[in-house]
């Protein structure tokens, strides 16, 4: 196991803390006077997203997280789970819907996202920030709604997912949604 | 301010330093910076400079023992400002290379120690107030408990209680470690807000190099230091005089070095030789220059005021 120490311990590094795999978000050293000296470090489990704060004495050392992200093609999804290919080798893998989480309302057969190994199992899927989709369903926009300050109108995307699409936009139009908001883009011509 | 600039005037903040020395008739001397013997410090880890016969030296971590010999030797009112280097020291604020300006000054009061440390610190921050604050009331005052009396288990649940994270083995590292930690966390970066900050009379038990003097039933050490928007300028004695005493309190810390795990490191006899001839009544200041410079061009990151730090250099 690679271990790291706290002054090697920079933001986007993956540790093992508890058994537990994080990532860092931000490590302050702190040396009060002549005492003990000790690092803050504010940690962010790599799948519940949840952060913690640690304090480490300055100088030890943790477990460097064996995380590995590979890029993989969505292939299908069953009843239990969704099938991604590893590209390079051609490998499958059945993802059970649980550790896909809310990245389940952007996916889409034929497109890459990233899968998330913790010692080798795969712990997230993570979709990529932009991504486009064809809008399956929504109410034609209705001339002077802009009046009444309504601008946005519900529309569902070839995934299933419902966002919200300004008013002009047309169902078959294919849109561009940023998934870290879950916001609409811009059209796509 | 872009780089050149900051270092430009960091050369005319060097100069301004030597002036202000000179104009106080305090002679500049040039200790060495790679000693044969070392500090010793339980929390100061020192970088050995290895001789090709495989025998070892130190990069000081700063001038204090050989100035204390010039001082002993009756040189009289001294500075030095020079790079020291402390193993591991490396965050935002920290740069285990540094510039320390030290001096000290023989005969004069504690409390005119700390003004004329504020004086020096004024020369980059402008005509800030001061005030003073004792360690005991810092703790009451930001922490809202009185540690004198406190057992190393109030202070643990005290820590539990307010949900600070802690390293494990400090229940297992004194009073002084939890004291440390609560320091840091809590009271540190509410110093020095709106003004210049000197915390002072530290417990007994941090002392150092520092006398020590019973203060409304708390035995405390003639230490202080200047804080300014929660970061540490300064650390300054009334200095220890008694050359049985300090050789005690280096034995101790080499314990303590042990105690944590850490390699011993050589006494130095010099140094203690010095105190046994003699050293007049002084006080002393350590300044981080680095430190002053951030403040002065309101920068948060110490990289930015020097000319290379750790990784660059």
């Amino acid at each position: 196991m690679v271990q790291i120490s706290t002054n090697e311990f920079k933001a986007g590094i993956k540790i093992k803390v508890d058994g537990q795999p994080y990532t860092i978000i931000s490590n302050e050293f702190v040396k009060p006077g002549k005492g003990q000296s000790f690092n803050r470090v504010r940690i962010k489990h790599l799948v519940s997203a949840r952060v913690v704060d640690k304090t480490f004495k300055s100088g030890d050392k943790a477990d460097v997280a064996d995380v590995v992200e590979m890029k993989m093609r969505m292939l299908y999804k069953e009843a239990e789970g969704v099938v991604f290919m590893d590209e390079i080798s051609f490998e499958q893998i059945k993802i059970p819907f649980e550790k896909i989480g809310d990245t389940a309302q952007w996916l889409l057969d034929d497109k890459e996202y990233d899968v998330v190994f913790y010692e080798g199992q795969p712990v997230t899927v993570e979709p990529p920030t932009f991504i486009e989709m064809v809008i399956t369903e929504c109410s034609p926009g209705v001339r002077g709604d802009t009046a009444s300050g309504r601008v946005l109108k519900p529309a569902i995307v070839e995934s299933g997912t419902t966002i919200q699409v300004p008013i002009f936009v047309e169902q078959g139009e294919k849109i561009k949604i940023d998934t870290r908001t879950g916001e609409y883009v811009s059209r796509v011509s | 301010m872009n780089r050149i600039a900051i270092l430009q005037d960091r050369a005319s903040m060097l100069a301004k330093t030597r002036t202000f020395f000179a104009s106080r008739k305090i002679l500049e001397v040039d200790c060495p910076l790679i000693t044969s013997k070392a500090s010793v410090d339980a929390h100061i880890d020192l970088i050995p400079v290895l001789e090709p016969d495989g025998s070892k030296r130190w990069l000081h971590s700063s001038p204090e023992y050989g100035m204390k010999r010039l001082l002993s030797e009756g040189i009289g009112d001294i500075y030095q400002l020079a790079h020291v280097f402390r193993q591991g020291e490396y965050g935002v604020k920290h740069n285990p290379e540094f510039m320390m300006a030290e001096w000290y000054r023989l005969g004069i009061p504690f409390a005119a120690m700390i003004d004329e440390t504020i004086e020096y610190i004024r020369l980059f921050l402008g005509n800030l107030p001061y005030n003073l604050i004792s360690y005991r009331q810092a703790f009451i005052d930001y922490a809202g408990f009185d540690y004198v009396g406190m057992s190393e288990k109030d202070l643990l649940d005290y820590i539990k209680e307010k949900d600070i994270a802690f390293y494990p083995s400090i229940e297992n590292e004194g009073k002084d470690a939890l004291l440390n930690l609560i320091l840091g966390v809590l009271i540190e970066p509410r110093l020095g807000e709106n003004s210049l900050c000197a915390l002072a009379y530290y417990p007994a038990s941090q002392a150092a190099l520092a006398q020590r003097c019973l203060r409304d039933r708390e035995e405390t050490a003639e230490r202080f230091e200047v804080y300014y928007k929660g970061i540490e300028l300064a650390n300054g004695y009334h200095e220890l005089a008694d050359a049985e005493e300090q050789g005690n309190r280096l034995v101790e810390a080499n314990e303590h070095r042990i105690a944590l795990g850490k390699d011993p490191l050589p006494i130095d006899e010099h140094f203690l030789e010095a105190l046994k001839t003699g050293l007049p009544d002084a006080c002393g200041v350590a300044v981080g220059f680095d430190r002053l410079m951030m403040l002065r061009h309101n920068v948060s990151a110490i990289k930015d005021v020097m000319p290379f730090n750790w990784e660059q250099a």
